[in-house]
């Protein structure tokens, strides 16, 4: 990154934490003013939906022009390849044209062309590699991986967005699949990238952005190790599947599926401990994702209950705890108990409230009824609608 | 840990800009001393909810011959009592204006209530068919209990149960969507479409205008205008003859919206207004070239080029509302 970029993130976090502090009034309104000039963040930044509608916008006309370039010039695949090839790296430069001006970095132009520059370099380098060099079809898919690490990992390196540092370890692992003992692979350098990352977490000399890329690779690299050690994953050989030949199931050495249970039963709790002591979030929400994956997991093996007692009685339980969990922290003193409150602290809680509304309409909206009823309707076929429910019964 | 806030408190503490208890909370917030867990509660709520319905369904569906249609409506329909109980236990006072949730948990204990008593409706009425040939009708009866709720407990996610329930008792849902950008989309959909945006729309308006629950005037416009856009852009899209009164209807209706927006400094709606408009003039761009030597790379030229006019009306728009 730019070290003015740096310094304009650097100055952007305070800003955003000083607004915080005012938003539940730690401060007043002259003190705001005062952090603000005391640290300048000369980005223009609009808001989010200014900034999806200025990307998506920026998307159409790239789009629209690279597709009236292909239709008229473009008839064969190679030249097809090479305008791909030509156009993104023409979006991936005017990325860093609109990183390089506190008027344009955040306005959400250079997301746009940076997400499209990359997409359509590896859309070319993929049709490159199958259709011009002829390569094999595993060969290519190895080809555009490694394409894919590169190209994310620069991205993340340049521009700081954690979503290429994502790309990048997600791509990584599925080339370590494709590699003999992909399995043993992915639990080393899933504990190795974890490692590594999370000593970028609070690092200073780190710029903010890159900093979220190092938390979105903790997160990677915890799910690696978890998939690799998981033992339905072992059972149903799901990352073997990725591999270029499959081992047979006579490879794996003795032990290894007890090992693979005991993982799976105390990974997620490790992570857990480990979200616990740190007081970080996301590796706290990672570790209940993946204990909710184990439960999950045990349930495949181990039939307990009816699926419907299991998930009723899942979710009675999970409410519950929230509650208690609440209540508990409510009751504290000081509202806390080990750095840990139920108080929003300085989030924005209107937003945030605003923001729930969408998953739980998306989610329990019940479907449309269909153009015209059946006259004599008996039942059959009418679905658990108003609940949001999709069993038909 | 925030190392840049944690040196920005320093700094701020040592220019007296901050007083010392404000720099100590500060600096204990941005090293992780205190850590709030707010969202992770409200995630457990939320998957609890879903479990929970989920549950039900399953229940429903492939249990009902075993327990019987009578047992499963009256235990669905006590778990639901006991939700609504515990909710009208700790909910305050009615008020018209914004009431503040008495705790974290009181959402989505109203929801898991609402969704079991609208899934006891709706089993209730497949099994004993009391609506008959007009069983849809169910989907009203349960929008109306969803808006009761909405505005006596202050939901904006009962609000937005109620109107997905009633789009979907006119038969209208998001799965319609993509058959509204292409596929076609029937004439009495399309109507009810434009209907209901029109009310939402205009309950947007009367809510702020009368001070009744002002705060919902986000969750009725948003809705009210996606299906009003989206009525009009479906004929618009459409190949039927009148394609081009729809398009001239967009126009109009997504500049008067974009206008609105600008004047009340709405950003979402002056987007959904930009973007009604924009897909309309790119229907009416490729219009004339359905057929000849430049078919397909002129439109699509064109189509850039009033992209970069949308954006400079984005860039505009946002600097003179920043201004005002």
């Amino acid at each position: 990154m730019r070290r003015e970029a740096v310094a304009w993130e650097r100055a952007a976090e305070v800003q955003a934490a000083a607004r915080g502090w005012r938003r539940v009034g730690a401060i007043d309104e002259a003190t705001h003013a005062r952090i603000l000039d005391a640290f300048p963040d000369p980005c223009v930044t609009p808001g989010v939906v200014w900034r999806v509608l200025t990307g998506a916008m920026v998307a159409a006309i790239a789009l629209c022009t690279l597709a009236a370039l292909a239709l008229t010039f473009s008839r064969s695949s190679s030249a097809i390849q090479g305008l791909l090839l030509v156009w993104g790296a023409a979006c991936l430069l005017a990325t860093d044209g609109l990183e390089a001006s506190p008027r344009s970095a955040r306005r959400g132009a250079a997301g746009a062309t940076s997400a499209l520059g990359v997409a359509l370099v590896l859309l070319g380098v993929g049709l490159f590699l199958a259709e011009t060099t002829h390569l094999r079809i595993d060969d290519a898919i190895d080809g555009l991986l490694v394409a894919t690490v590169l190209a994310g990992a620069l991205a993340a390196w340049r521009w700081g967005g954690p979503l290429f540092a994502g790309l990048a370890g997600v791509a990584f692992f599925c080339y370590l699949a494709r590699l003999p003992h992909g399995r043993l692979l992915w639990l080393v350098a899933g504990a190795a990238l974890t490692g590594i990352a999370a000593r970028g977490l609070d690092a200073a000399r780190l710029a903010p952005s890159h900093r979220l890329g190092a938390a979105v690779l903790t997160v990677v690299g915890l799910a690696a190790l978890y998939a690799a050690a998981n033992v339905y994953s072992l059972d149903a050989a799901s990352l073997e599947h990725l591999a270029r030949l499959a081992p047979s199931r006579d490879d794996l050495p003795a032990g290894t599926r007890l090992a693979a249970a005991v993982a799976t039963a105390l990974l997620p709790l490790a992570v857990l401990a480990w979200g616990l002591a740190s007081r970080r979030t996301f590796v706290l929400d990672t570790g209940i994702v993946l204990l909710a994956l184990s439960l999950v997991t045990l349930r495949h093996y181990v039939h307990v209950a009816p699926l419907w007692v299991v998930l009723t009685l899942a979710g009675a339980l999970l409410v519950v705890v929230a509650l208690a969990v609440e209540r508990a922290l409510r009751r504290a003193p000081g509202g806390e108990i080990a750095g840990f409150t139920a108080d929003p602290l300085f989030a924005d809680e209107r937003r945030d409230r605003l923001l729930q509304v969408v998953p739980a309409v998306a989610a329990f909206a019940p479907p449309a009824r269909p153009a015209a009823p059946e006259p004599g309707f008996s039942g059959e076929g009418g679905r658990f609608g108003g609940g949001g429910a999709q069993e038909k019964f | 840990m925030n190392p840049d806030v944690v040196g920005a408190i320093a700094t701020l503490r040592a220019r007296e800009i901050l007083s010392s208890e404000q720099a100590a909370f500060f600096d204990r917030v941005a090293r992780r001393g205190l850590v709030s867990v707010r969202f992770e509660i409200r995630a457990l709520l939320y998957a609890g909810v879903l479990l929970v319905t989920s549950g039900v369904g399953v229940l429903v569906a492939q249990h009902q011959d075993d327990i019987g249609p009578l047992a499963i409506a009256t235990g669905i329909a006590l778990a639901a009592a006991a939700c609504l109980l515990w909710v009208m236990r700790r909910a305050a006072p009615f008020s018209w204006a914004e009431v503040p949730s008495p705790g974290v948990a009181f959402d989505y204990v109203l929801l898991l209530g609402l969704l079991l008593v609208a899934a006891d409706l709706a089993y209730v009425e497949v099994q004993f068919t009391l609506l008959g040939p007009r069983w849809p009708s169910h989907l009203l009866i349960v929008s109306g209990l969803y808006l009761l709720a909405a505005y006596r407990w202050d939901s904006r996610t009962a609000l937005g149960l109620a109107l997905t329930s009633l789009a979907a008792w006119r038969g209208l849902s998001i799965g319609l969507v993509p058959a509204a950008l292409g596929l076609g989309v029937a004439a009495d959909l399309r109507a009810s479409a434009i209907v209901l945006g029109t009310l939402y729309t205009l309950a947007a308006g009367l809510s702020v205008r009368l001070a009744r629950k002002a705060h919902f005037e986000e969750v009725f416009a948003n809705a009210g205008l996606l299906l009003l856009l989206g009525g009009l852009l479906a004929g618009a899209l459409d190949d039927g003859p009148a394609w081009s009164a729809w398009l001239l209807a967009t126009l109009v209706v997504a500049a008067g919206v974009m206008a609105a927006a600008f004047r009340l400094r709405r950003s979402l709606y002056f987007a959904i207004g930009l973007v009604a408009a924009y897909v309309a003039l790119v229907r009416l761009l490729f219009q004339p070239f359905r057929s000849g030597p430049h078919a397909d790379s002129v439109p699509l030229l064109l189509a850039a080029l009033l992209g970069l006019a949308a954006l400079a009306v984005v860039f505009w728009a946002h600097r003179r509302m920043r201004e005002r």
